[in-house]
């Protein structure tokens, strides 16, 4: 298996029966994800991501381009098989109680287990719902609910899972939680395609980042890509003359004097050496110094944020 | 096999919905409201015990029609909002996000309403033999009439419904059962009804829509006074046979509408 998933010139129009309003949600949208990655998928609202997993699940059908998942067209039974989703705003039987809700995901998942009680009394503890096993979950409170969504997504053992803003309703300790087991199911092989507006989050666990705005791919690639990881270099001093600041220009350092901490200097990571022995050539102490990057927000607002 | 919790998650949610569950307090309105004719005529049986029978007969078929007639609703309106609840609530995303085939849940839906229906039946036959009995009489079929006949007509009702909530919104997929079931009896040969149609149109609705007529249990039921009419078992055989057919066309009508629809939280 090359990919987990596959867009290819994936376009997707919705049309009004009797109508010739036409909304194009996706256009010529193409990405993949390999076996094994956690991927962002980000996008402003309405930029199509619930469309795309929407394609992604079998639930839609693309007008035109193809989209492929473990190896198998959307909607097949033996992808839906290795793939663990959770919808946004997951909604469920609300009248039966966590155990019997992921009892009945566990029957419809098709997997056979020696103890299905263990393990769904594991996973209910996996999401810090043990103890609330007699509750309806009418009762849950939409932490709760979201908690539950993840280990009926857990419950079939997948090797894709597919998660839809997974941290919407969780305090700041469920976000890190959920965070945690994210990073779990990457350690153990798995695949996660995770959309989410929390991008300090997305920036934590994944290894690549797609962007779409307005049903086109905008960005996708490697996280330490898009952010620019080790492309510019900062360098505090606790102080600078003026002719090592003229040294250090020369050398293609910027300086920063309004910096709170020092003097900040920065420079490009290919000449950070050579300015770095400028400096302790003209007697300044090197204080710090630190790879910069920018942070996802900052690219997503740049690519997104003037188009909207 | 998938279809199996799909079908018994179906048939509990039913049990909650809100609607069914008034379906079934006006069922049992129109019983109690019934038992003061019924033992006023028992009265009256006592005076003159034939003429008696026979208002019992008239009252327990009318009762019987009245309850049949709302099994025909419940079923196409359980069908219609099993599928369409779904939707609406956005459970059939984590549903359909399983290894579960489209026309396995539509089929798991329609077992779940059939469970439904089969409680309906039989507390129907329950509450017709009951009122017989308070009637002072006793029913004279075989049980299985009463019980198989219904089942067979609640199926068509359900399993059109369910069709027609795959490409329609359910309110409008439940009217548009109604009145193929109203238009299906004024059509049959027996019926002076829907003179209004000319005799062509009359005969292409009589084959096109599932006769009820012939379906109806009431042709094989008496009370103990009552010459019950012996009938071949091919008789029945055909009669349940067409019925069956006339499900399991709808259903894989639906099957086919439900494959290429989309599913999104409407």
């Amino acid at each position: 298996m090359t990919s987990a998933i596959e867009f290819a010139s994936v376009t997707k129009v919705y049309k009004r029966v009797f109508s010739e309003e036409r909304v194009e949600a996706l256009t010529d949208v193409s990405f993949s994800v390999a076996p094994g990655e956690v991927c962002g998928f980000l996008g402003p609202n309405g930029a199509g991501k619930t469309t795309s997993i929407g394609l992604l699940m079998g639930f839609l059908f693309p007008n035109s381009g193809q989209v492929r998942v473990l190896d198998f067209p959307p909607g097949d039974t033996r992808a839906k098989a290795q793939i663990g989703f959770l919808p946004e705003n997951f909604a469920f039987y609300r009248f039966l109680t966590g155990p019997k809700l992921l009892a009945l995901h566990l029957a419809l998942s098709g997997r056979s287990v020696p103890s299905p009680e263990k393990l769904i009394g594991g996973l209910l503890a996996q999401v810090n719902l043990a103890g609330y096993e007699a509750l309806r979950i009418a009762r849950y409170s939409r932490g709760m609910v979201q908690r539950l969504g993840i280990a009926q997504a857990l419950i079939g053992d997948p090797q894709l899972l597919v998660f839809d803003e997974p941290t919407s309703g969780l305090d700041p300790a469920g976000r890190k939680e959920v965070l945690d087991l994210i990073h779990a199911l990457k350690h153990a092989g798995k695949t996660v395609f995770l959309s989410s507006h929390i991008l300090p989050e997305v920036e934590q666990i994944c290894d690549r980042v797609i962007i779409i705005n307005r049903g086109r791919l905008v960005r996708a690639g490697r996280l330490d890509e898009i952010l620019h990881a080790g492309v510019r270099v900062e360098i505090v001093v606790d102080q600078l003359s003026e002719e090592a600041e003229r040294a250090a220009v020369e050398h293609g350092g910027e300086v920063d004097r309004a910096f709170a901490h020092g003097i900040r200097l920065l420079v490009d990571n290919s000449r950070k050496r050579e300015l770095i022995e400028v400096l302790w050539a003209a007697g300044c102490d090197v204080v710090r110094v630190n790879p910069l990057k920018d942070t996802l927000e900052e690219v997503f607002l740049n690519l997104v944020g003037g188009a909207r | 096999m998938k279809i199996r919790p799909l079908a018994w998650i179906t048939f509990l949610a039913l049990l909650r919905n809100r609607v069914i569950v008034l379906f079934f307090a006006v069922f049992v309105c129109v019983v109690l409201l019934m038992m003061t004719p019924l033992l006023t005529f028992k009265s009256m049986a006592n005076d003159n015990p034939a003429q008696g029978q026979g208002m019992i007969l008239s009252l327990i078929e009318g009762i019987m029609s009245i309850v049949s007639g709302f099994g025909s609703l419940l079923a196409a309106w359980s069908a219609a909002d099993s599928v369409a609840s779904e939707m609406k609530t956005g459970t059939i995303m984590a549903v359909m996000a399983r290894p579960v085939r489209r026309w396995e849940f539509l089929l798991g839906k329609y077992c779940g309403v059939l469970m439904l229906m089969v409680l309906y039946v039989v507390f129907m036959f329950a509450v017709s033999n009951l009122l017989a009995f308070i009637g002072g009489e006793r029913l004279v079929t075989n049980p299985w009439v009463l019980l198989v006949y219904p089942m067979v007509r609640y199926s068509i009702y359900a399993a059109l419904a369910i069709w027609l909530v795959t490409v329609m919104h359910p309110i409008l997929a439940f009217v548009i059962v109604m009145i193929g079931g109203v238009l299906a009896s004024m059509v049959s040969p027996s019926s002076s009804g829907a003179a209004f149609l000319s005799e062509g149109i009359r005969k292409v609705l009589f084959y096109v829509l599932p006769s009820m007529d012939l379906l109806s249990e009431t042709n094989f039921l008496a009370l103990t006074s009552a010459n019950l009419q012996p009938t071949p078992w091919t008789h029945h055989l055909t009669a349940l046979v067409y019925g069956v057919d006339q499900a399991i066309v709808c259903l894989l009508l639906a099957a086919w509408a439900f494959r290429r629809r989309s599913l999104t939280r409407e």
